[in-house]
């Protein structure tokens, strides 16, 4: 019988930063991973800019930038698309149809909310303090975070304050008259969540967003498959043991103490220790079973929001892309969101589970294929999507701006597939909304913060814990960390 | 659905025993309980008690909450809902539980009706469907409200058997307490469990509605000897409090309603520790429970024996003979003036230095007198809270 120190159940990049961190404390670590190679939903990802440089420092993970210039084209039905540039973060118009005011007023809106993201990012590597705990570490996190807010400056402060409930729809349209710049911001602020432009809190998304990737538009920055390899290889030279192919069936417990994990194959590898890179609605009423759960903790999971709403769409045409008015060397992130109502149209019918009849779009080109997220196809409980319809409607948006397509391939993967593949229920991205009453010490819910669990020594290192989804790693690392404390 | 039983003309429904009741109640004085009306009084509440203490009430319990808890996972459900162990449960029999919330919080009590190995039925006062439905996440059971499928009446006295026993249900005598089993009632196809809520020999009823009229009256049909009484819901309160036995939201709030989180109570506060099981593998608020278990409870809800004959209903209590030193330690919940037992008697939580049997703690009373009140300061002895415990209640054979 193989024993280990820690079992991490699921391979995604947290489950492999956080085993990193404990083969390198010299602590015996065991992955398991369900399908044939490791990285989970990371080979998902359009977009990746965000990895924690201190987790790419620590592990010696050494991937180049693709590029330090990348374009953003806001897409505009009259052909009129406003197309920014981003060169090291910092952002420039580049061909728009607002007038300077409004540039100007959208340049600074962006700034000033940086500046609150800022405050926010410098949360991220703290787990989150633990408010009635009555130990003295989590008062004084609790203080300096509140000192945090309060060093913006009496204005600022202020500023941040009104705005953190606050949905992006009102901010924008008291500050900006252009329908296709407000959109645009409207969009990176609710793509991934289950909010439209009116929803209360849609600001803090963007904000909360904008400082896990470090950036207001989340652009490719980095090559995933050379990130999970790294991060593979970083693990292997640690000794750590990854089983892929594998699939963890239960997480057996005695007395409210975790004794190891059963395989589908029913072998039992017994551990002191499991972490779960599992969502928590499938490592709670899954894997650990709701009938050691009390029931208020079982209301409160079943509470977690985790309804994901994007589907992502593969095209391969039989012909090179060329996109209309735009000069084939700005191409990179598309976004079709001309304004805020029509948002707020697609988000109508996801409130009601129905997929949105004329569809948001992100995408990007390269020579020939197409990869676009497609917002809102909600999550589905006991029913399917009408796939082709969803495409056409896709299609019928795509082809005002990139005319004669002729399709050779086409792949659409909704929520509903993004669960049963990578096993995360509800198929979000983050694994759950990054709301106000689901962030810090309330993600993924209350009993459940800090990594920990009411379980002992079952811990959680997904997306659904702090600081949320958005491949960081630092769910990873600060897991890790909350493990090595725990087991001294 | 007929939509004039729900408008705003009639709010309340009524129970399938309600010809009846009505007849009988000459107060037309009602009480509002799960939505259902039954009388608060028929005609004079120290007379349907005296009925209940010397001879037999009956009291409409239809509005009870009624849960039936079917499928295999059945008994692990029950076990991991409840604070008591009930793996040994036979058929037939009954057990009375208590169940909490994770922080060890009671919420309700009830009694849990064993049909089989995979059939229970689960009574209790507040509505718990909600609670249920959510603790049953991960077993393989239904739960179905039956509420409005089942009449209920308790049958609450030292002649209750007798009665039984003259109208023919055979066998009577020897249901044993906590048991139920199904009898023939003057042609009737009932349940009859030997429970109640008196602290005497008592029954609980269970028949179909249809049956409810014609149930109700063969408990009548000897009364030119006997003379049964239909009893309301303030009598109820008189035999309840004698028994010792206790109420959610008049001695303590539920954990599921109450809005301030130091109202709540956990079993041990509660005098209810007896029915917490911690061996047990699993059950909510089992982590709670063990921590309260090792502090010990802050106050304890205790039986007083109060000085004098004014009921201490409402009053506060103190720790000293001398009013104007005295400070607060508890509060009554419950009181009456005992006719059966001709002594003041009242529930009521005290705190940790005053919940041993045999301490004295002193209650002001306010007592209505023509518009103005007296005020009472009386001592009071701290007793068991089973003020009434006649040895009839567990005598087998029953009394006949």
């Amino acid at each position: 019988m193989k024993k280990f120190d820690v079992i991490i159940i699921g391979g995604g990049h947290n489950g492999l930063v956080a085993s990193s961190y404990l083969a390198k404390k010299g602590k015996k670590v065991l992955v398991i991973e369900k399908n044939e190679h490791v990285g989970g939903l990371a080979e998902y990802a359009n977009s990746l800019s965000c990895i924690s440089p201190i987790i790419k420092k620590e592990l010696n993970i050494n991937i180049p930038n693709i590029k330090d210039t990348d374009y953003i084209i806001s897409l505009e039905d009259n052909q009129n698309h406003t197309i920014l540039e981003d060169k090291n973060g910092k952002l420039s118009f580049v061909k728009t149809n607002a007038d300077e005011d409004d540039q100007k007023t959208f340049l600074s809106i962006i700034n000033n909310y940086k500046l609150f993201s800022k405050t926010l990012g410098s949360f991220m590597y703290q787990k989150p303090p633990r408010v009635k705990s009555g130990k003295r570490s989590d008062l004084f996190q609790l203080m300096s975070m509140g000192w945090k807010i309060r060093k913006l400056g009496k204005k600022n402060m202020r500023e941040l304050l009104r705005v953190i409930g606050l949905n992006i729809a009102d901010d924008l349209e008291d500050n900006l008259n252009n329908d296709n710049l407000k959109g645009l911001l409207s969009h990176e602020s609710v793509l991934g969540s289950n909010l439209g432009p009116r929803s209360p809190g849609s600001i803090l998304t963007l904000l909360y967003k904008q400082a896990i990737n470090d950036n207001i538009f989340n652009l490719k920055k980095i090559e995933v498959t050379n990130y999970i390899n790294q991060l593979e290889d970083c693990c292997k030279k640690n000794t750590v043991e990854i089983i892929k192919s594998s699939q963890v069936k239960k997480i057996v417990t005695k007395n409210n103490s975790v004794t190891g994990i059963q395989l589908n194959n029913n072998e039992v590898i017994e551990s002191k220790c499991v972490m779960s890179n599992a969502d928590p609605k499938t490592t709670y009423l899954n894997l650990l079973g709701a009938e050691i759960l009390d029931t208020d903790f079982i209301r409160r999971i079943k509470n977690f929001r985790n309804k994901g709403n994007v589907a992502k769409l593969e095209l391969v045409l039989e012909n090179e892309i060329n996109i209309k008015n735009i000069d084939k060397k700005m191409y990179g992130k598309f976004i079709y969101a001309p304004n805020i109502k029509y948002i707020e149209h697609a988000f109508n019918a996801n409130k009601y589970n129905h997929y949105s009849k004329n569809p948001c779009l992100e995408f990007y080109v390269n020579d020939n294929t197409l990869s676009a997220n497609i917002y809102y196809v909600p999550y589905l409980i006991n029913a399917s999507h009408q796939e082709n319809e969803i495409i056409e409607k896709c299609v019928a948006v795509l082809n005002k701006f990139i005319p004669d397509m002729k399709i050779r391939q086409q792949k659409l993967i909704t929520p509903n597939q993004m669960e049963e593949k990578y096993n995360i229920s509800g198929g979000h991205w983050h694994h759950g909304d990054l709301e106000i009453d689901q962030l810090l010490m309330m993600r993924p819910f209350y009993g459940s913060s800090q990594y920990s669990t009411p379980v002992n020594g079952l811990y959680l290192c997904s997306a659904g814990t702090h600081p949320g989804g958005g491949l960081t790693g630092i769910n990873g690392l600060n897991a890790a960390k909350k493990i090595i404390e725990d087991l001294k | 659905m007929n939509t004039e039983k729900i408008s705003y003309k009639k709010p309340l429904l009524e129970t399938p025993f309600h010809k009846r009741t009505s007849e009988h109640c000459y107060a037309n004085d009602w009480y509002r309980w799960a939505g259902y009306k039954v009388a608060k009084e028929y005609s004079s509440t120290e007379l349907e008690y005296t009925s209940m203490r010397n001879t037999a009430g009956v009291i409409d319990i239809t509005p009870m909450h009624k849960y039936e808890i079917k499928g295999k996972d059945a008994k692990k459900f029950i076990n991991k809902l409840i604070t008591k162990d009930i793996t040994n449960i036979q058929s037939n029999q009954v057990a009375y539980g208590i169940w909490c919330n994770e922080d060890g919080m009671v919420i309700d009590d009830g009694t849990i009706f064993c049909l089989n190995e995979n059939h229970y039925r689960i009574f209790c006062a507040e509505r718990n469907l909600n609670w249920f439905c959510d603790t049953a996440t991960g077993f393989n059971v239904t739960i179905e409200d039956i509420s409005s499928s089942i009449a209920a009446l308790a049958f609450q006295g030292p002649l209750s058997c007798k009665i039984l026993n003259l109208l023919k249900v055979e066998n009577i005598e020897n249901l044993k307490p906590f048991h139920f089993d199904n009898y023939k009632l003057e042609n009737q196809n009932v349940t009859i469990s030997r429970t109640g809520f008196s602290g005497d020999l008592g029954y609980e009823i269970w028949c179909d509605p249809s049956q409810a009229i014609d149930v109700w009256d063969s408990l009548f049909k000897f009364n030119r000897d006997y003379k049964v009484l239909a009893a309301g819901m303030n009598s109820l309160e008189m035999v309840r409090i004698e028994a010792g036995f206790i109420q959610p939201n008049a001695d303590f709030m539920s954990a599921e309603q109450a809005l301030r989180p130091n109202r709540m109570r956990n079993p041990y506060e509660l005098g209810l520790g007896w029915l917490v099981n911690l061996d047990k593998e699993y059950f909510t608020g089992k982590q709670a429970l063990i921590r309260h278990k090792e502090k010990g409870p802050e106050k304890k809800l205790v039986g007083l024996d109060v000085e004098g004959d004014k009921p201490a209903v409402g009053s506060v209590l103190y720790d000293n003979s001398k009013k104007n030193i005295a400070k607060e330690i508890g509060i009554v919940t419950a009181a009456m003036w005992s006719p059966v037992l001709k002594s003041n008697i009242a529930i009521g939580f005290v705190n940790k230095e005053y919940y041993k049997l045999g301490s004295n703690v002193y209650a002001e009373i306010y007592h209505p007198e023509e518009l103005d009140y007296r005020k009472i300061w009386a001592e009071c002895k701290v007793v068991k809270k089973q003020f009434f415990n006649n040895p009839r209640r567990n005598a087998i054979p029953a009394f006949i």
